[in-house]
C-alpha cells in the first residue's frame, strides 16, 4: 500500500521540488533552453538584490503584525464565546463568515472601504472630526502593508477563533474549579491555566496564519498588486512577477527556495519560542 | 402611452444625435486641416492626417516639391483591391484568446462561417487575461488543434515567436490586401508576417463634450492649454482627469502621450527607450527627468483627483460617467466600461490628444494594434489552411465591422463603417490625426523596466521627491536587468 502512494508524493510533491532545485541553477525564460549558471542567481539574489531584501522585510513585518493580531484576537473572542449558548453559536457564525468568501471579493470590498476619496473609513474618520486620521491608506508607501495586513487579520480571525474554542473546550473545568478554590482570579486563572493548556492549539494557529501570511498573493494582488513603489510586495507575488512577468523562471525559482527556507525557519523558531514538540509542551 | 411617446422621442433624439455625429465625423475629418473640404490633388497643412480608413480615403502628403496636398490614401500593403475568404478543408481547429466578453459576437461570425463552409468548424477557447498572459503558451504549445490563437503586442507576440509558434502569414493575399499595412508593424518580424493584430486602440483622453460644451470648455491643445484647462476645470468643481493612478495597468496609458512628442524625432525616442529598456541609461536622463516633472507639473496644478496614487481604475470610469470628471486618460477601450456604468453618456464621448509641448507636435495621438492573429506553425497543414482561411474571413469588411460593432473596438481592416455605434464614430475621428504606435510597448522588459518606471512616475504624482525616485528606481531597474 506504501509504494503507489509514495510513488503519487513523488509526482505530485518530490519531483517538482526536485526540478525547482535545477531551475534555480539556470538561466531560463521559458521557451528557450536553459542555461547552466550555477549559483549565480543565489549570489545575486543575495548581494545585488535590493528589491528582494526589501521585499523580504515586508513579509516579515506583514508576518509578524498578523500572526501577533490574528492569534490574539481569535484568544480573546475564543475565550468570550466558549460556552455553547445560542448567542455565543450565533456569534461564532458571524466571526467564521468572512473565510469563506473569495479573497479577491475580500480584497475588492476593503478597496472600496479604504478608498480615500469614497471610502467609508474616511468618511467615519471625518464624520467624528478626526479628519487629521483620514490617509490615503492603499495609495500611500507608508500605510499600503498594514492596510493590507488589517485586512488578513479581518479575514482569517475567525477561523482561528474556532480552532481555539475546539481546543479550549478541551481543558478540564476541574483545573478552573480548583483554581477558583484557591482563590485565584480571572486573570491568574487565564495565565496559569487557560494560556498553559492551550499552547498546542496556539502552536497550531501560529503555525498555520504564519503560512498563510507567506500565501497572501490573491490578496494582495486584489488590493494594490504590490504597489506603491513595491510597498505591500511580499515575496510570493514578487516570485509570480519574476516568472510570469518577467519570464526569468531560474531566478523565480531560487526566490522560491528562499522563501521555503524562510517559512521553516519561522516555523522552527516559532515552536522554540513556544516549547512544543510534537503538539505537547515539554 | 406617456412611456411610448417617451420612447418614441428618446429613439428619435438617438437617431438625430448619431445622424449629426455621421454627419460630423463622415464629413471628411480633416476639415478642421483646411478651409475646404479635402480634395484630391488639392493643398493641404498638415503632414500625415487623413479622412478615414476607407480605400476612398484622402491623405495629406509632401510631394516631390515639397508642397503638401491631398493624395489617395493606400491603405493596404499594395493598392489592389480586399480578397475574399480563401476556402478551408474540412475540420475542425480551436481558436484561442482572452476575451471573454467577445465570446458573442465572436460566436455570430464563427457560426456564418461554419455554415458557410460545411464540415468545417471552429471551436472558441477562452482564458481571462491573466490566465492567457501566464498560461498561453504552454497550452497552445502542447496543443496542436489550437490552430488559431491572438498575442498581445510586445512581451508575448515575441514570446511565440521565440517558440517557434507562429507560422509565416506572409504570403497570405488578405494581409496584404485587407488590413491597414501600418497596423501590421506589431506583428511583424525581419520583414515578415506572423499576425493580423485585429484590434486597432487608440490609447488618448475621452473627454465628455457635452461638459465641454456647457461649461464653455475648449478642448487643450497645447501643454500650457492643459495647465489652464486643469486649473479652470478644477476652480469649477470638476475632476480635470480621471486619472486612476492606484492601477498601474491604465494610469500607464498616458505615459505614451507623454512619450511622443519627448524627441526631436522616431529614431531618437526608439533609441532613448531602448537605452533605458536595456540598462544603458538611467531614468535621470534630461528627457526623462522632463516627462517626470511634467507629472508633478500635472498633479501641482490640480488635473489629477485628490489622492491620485489611491484613485483607482473602478472609482475612475465611474466619476468620468458621472460627469464629476471632465477627462478619462485611457483610450478608446474604456468606453464600454463607461456605457455600462452610464448608458446616457452613449454619443458624449470624444477623443482629444494630450499634448505635453508647446511648440508644434511631433505627433497628434497614439495608437495601438494588437489582438494578434496568428497560426499555430506546429498545427497539422489541414489545420493551418482552415486557421489562415478563418482569419481572412475576419478579415473581410463586414465581419470586422460586425466585431467592432459589437464590441467597441475599432480594428484594423480597410473599409469598416463605424456608423452603427456612436461612440465608435463619435472617437474615429483620431483616425484621421498623425498618431504614434504606442511607444509604451516598446519597453519590453516589463517587470523589470516598464513597471518600475511607470511606479517611479505615479508616487511622483503622489508627492514623491522627482529626482530620488527617479535615481532609487534606476538602481532598482539596472539590478533586476542583470539577475
Amino acid at each position: 500500500m506504501a509504494a503507489p502512494a509514495f510513488a503519487l508524493y513523488s509526482f505530485l510533491y518530490l519531483y517538482p521540488a526536485v526540478t525547482n532545485l535545477l531551475y534555480s541553477t539556470q538561466r531560463w525564460d521559458g521557451v528557450t533552453t536553459p542555461e547552466f549558471v550555477g549559483l549565480k542567481n543565489f549570489q545575486n539574489l543575495l548581494t545585488n538584490d535590493d528589491l528582494f531584501l526589501k521585499i523580504l522585510g515586508n513579509n516579515i513585518r506583514f508576518s509578524l503584525i498578523v500572526v501577533i493580531f490574528q492569534t490574539g484576537f481569535a484568544l480573546l473572542f475564543a475565550t468570550f464565546l466558549l460556552k455553547n449558548t445560542r448567542t455565543n453559536i450565533f456569534l461564532r457564525t458571524v466571526y467564521f463568515f468572512p473565510t469563506i468568501l473569495s479573497s479577491v471579493s475580500v480584497g475588492l470590498i476593503w478597496t472600496f472601504l479604504y478608498d480615500p476619496n469614497y471610502g467609508f473609513i474616511n468618511a467615519v474618520l471625518k464624520a467624528i472630526g478626526l479628519d487629521s486620521l483620514a490617509m490615503n491608506w492603499l495609495g500611500d508607501a507608508r500605510f499600503s502593508l498594514y492596510a493590507v495586513a488589517l485586512t488578513q487579520v479581518w479575514f482569517h480571525t475567525g477561523q482561528m477563533v474556532v480552532i481555539y474554542v475546539a481546543g479550549l473546550q478541551q481543558i478540564p473545568a476541574e483545573l478552573y474549579e480548583a483554581a477558583e478554590v484557591d482563590g485565584a482570579s480571572r486573570w491568574q486563572q487565564f495565565k496559569n491555566v487557560t494560556w498553559p493548556m492551550a499552547l498546542p492549539t496556539t502552536a497550531v494557529v501560529v503555525a498555520y496564519t504564519t503560512i498563510q501570511t507567506f500565501r497572501a498573493f490573491d490578496l494582495i494582488y486584489a488590493m494594490t498588486s504590490g504597489g506603491p513603489l513595491n510597498s505591500s510586495d511580499l515575496l510570493v507575488t514578487m516570485v509570480f512577477n519574476t516568472a510570469f512577468v518577467g519570464y526569468k523562471f531560474g531566478y523565480a525559482a531560487t526566490q522560491t527556495i528562499f522563501l521555503v527556507l524562510l517559512v521553516l525557519l519561522v516555523t522552527y523558531l516559532q515552536r522554540r519560542v513556544l516549547r512544543i514538540d510534537d503538539g505537547t509542551k515539554k | 402611452m406617456k412611456t411610448k411617446g417617451h420612447k418614441a422621442f428618446a429613439s428619435l433624439r438617438a437617431g438625430v444625435v448619431a445622424t449629426v455625429a455621421a454627419a460630423l465625423v463622415i464629413t471628411p475629418l480633416a476639415v478642421a486641416n483646411s478651409a475646404e473640404a479635402p480634395t484630391f490633388g488639392k493643398r493641404c497643412t498638415t503632414e500625415g492626417v487623413s479622412t478615414g480608413q476607407t480605400t476612398a480615403s484622402l491623405i495629406c502628403t509632401e510631394g516631390s516639391n515639397g508642397r503638401l496636398t491631398w493624395q489617395r490614401v493606400r491603405l493596404g500593403s499594395t493598392n489592389a483591391r480586399p480578397v475574399a475568404t480563401s476556402t478551408p478543408p474540412k475540420g475542425t481547429i480551436e481558436f484561442h484568446h482572452w476575451r471573454p466578453e467577445d465570446r458573442a459576437v465572436l460566436q455570430g461570425i464563427i457560426d456564418k462561417y461554419e455554415s458557410r463552409y460545411p464540415g468545417t468548424k471552429i471551436n472558441q477557447v477562452i482564458m481571462t487575461s491573466v490566465d492567457y498572459t501566464n498560461l498561453a503558451f504552454a497550452k497552445i504549445n502542447a496543443n496542436r488543434k489550437a490552430a488559431v490563437f491572438v498575442t498581445s503586442r510586445g512581451g508575448q507576440f515575441n514570446q511565440f515567436f521565440a517558440g517557434g509558434l507562429l507560422a509565416d502569414l506572409s504570403n497570405q493575399r488578405f494581409m496584404r490586401q485587407n488590413v491597414i499595412a501600418s497596423a501590421l508593424t506589431p506583428g511583424t518580424v525581419g520583414g515578415k508576417v506572423y499576425g493580423l493584430p485585429y484590434q486597432s486602440l487608440f490609447n488618448n483622453p475621452l473627454y465628455n463634450a457635452e461638459l465641454f460644451a456647457k461649461q464653455g470648455w475648449k478642448v487643450p491643445t497645447t501643454w500650457s492649454q492643459t495647465l489652464a484647462f486643469c486649473r479652470t476645470a478644477k476652480a469649477a468643481g470638476f475632476i480635470p482627469f480621471a486619472w486612476p493612478g492606484a492601477t498601474r495597468g491604465n494610469a500607464g496609458q498616458i505615459i505614451n502621450s507623454f512619450l511622443m512628442n519627448s524627441a526631436p524625432d522616431l529614431a531618437t525616442l526608439e533609441a532613448r527607450i531602448l537605452a533605458v529598456d536595456t540598462g544603458r541609461a538611467d531614468l535621470t536622463a534630461p528627457w526623462f527627468v522632463e516627462i517626470a516633472n511634467k507629472y508633478k507639473a500635472m498633479a501641482d496644478n490640480g488635473c489629477f483627483p485628490a489622492n491620485p496614487t489611491g484613485y483607482n481604475d473602478t472609482v475612475a470610469p465611474a466619476d468620468f460617467a458621472a460627469g464629476k470628471a471632465a477627462i478619462y486618460p485611457t483610450g478608446t477601450f474604456g468606453m464600454s466600461t463607461v456605457t455600462r456604468l452610464n448608458p446616457s453618456m452613449s454619443g458624449k464621448m470624444k477623443m482629444m490628444s494630450l499634448i505635453t509641448t508647446d511648440s508644434r507636435p511631433l505627433y497628434q495621438g497614439i495608437t495601438n494594434n494588437t489582438f494578434i492573429l496568428s497560426v499555430n506553425a506546429k498545427a497539422s497543414a489541414t489545420d493551418q489552411r482552415i486557421a489562415a482561411s478563418f482569419i481572412s474571413f475576419l478579415a473581410q469588411a463586414e465581419n470586422a465591422q460586425a466585431y467592432a460593432v459589437g464590441t467597441s473596438q475599432h480594428v484594423s481592416i480597410i473599409n469598416v463603417d463605424y456608423a452603427a455605434n456612436v461612440d465608435l464614430l463619435n472617437t474615429s475621428d483620431i483616425m484621421g490625426k498623425k498618431l504614434l504606435l504606442a511607444p509604451r510597448f516598446l519597453f519590453n522588459n516589463v517587470n523589470n523596466v516598464r513597471n518600475p518606471m511607470e511606479d517611479a512616475l505615479i508616487a511622483i504624482t503622489g508627492g514623491a521627491d522627482v529626482m530620488k525616485t527617479l535615481t532609487d528606481t534606476s538602481r532598482t531597474i539596472k539590478q533586476g536587468l542583470s539577475s
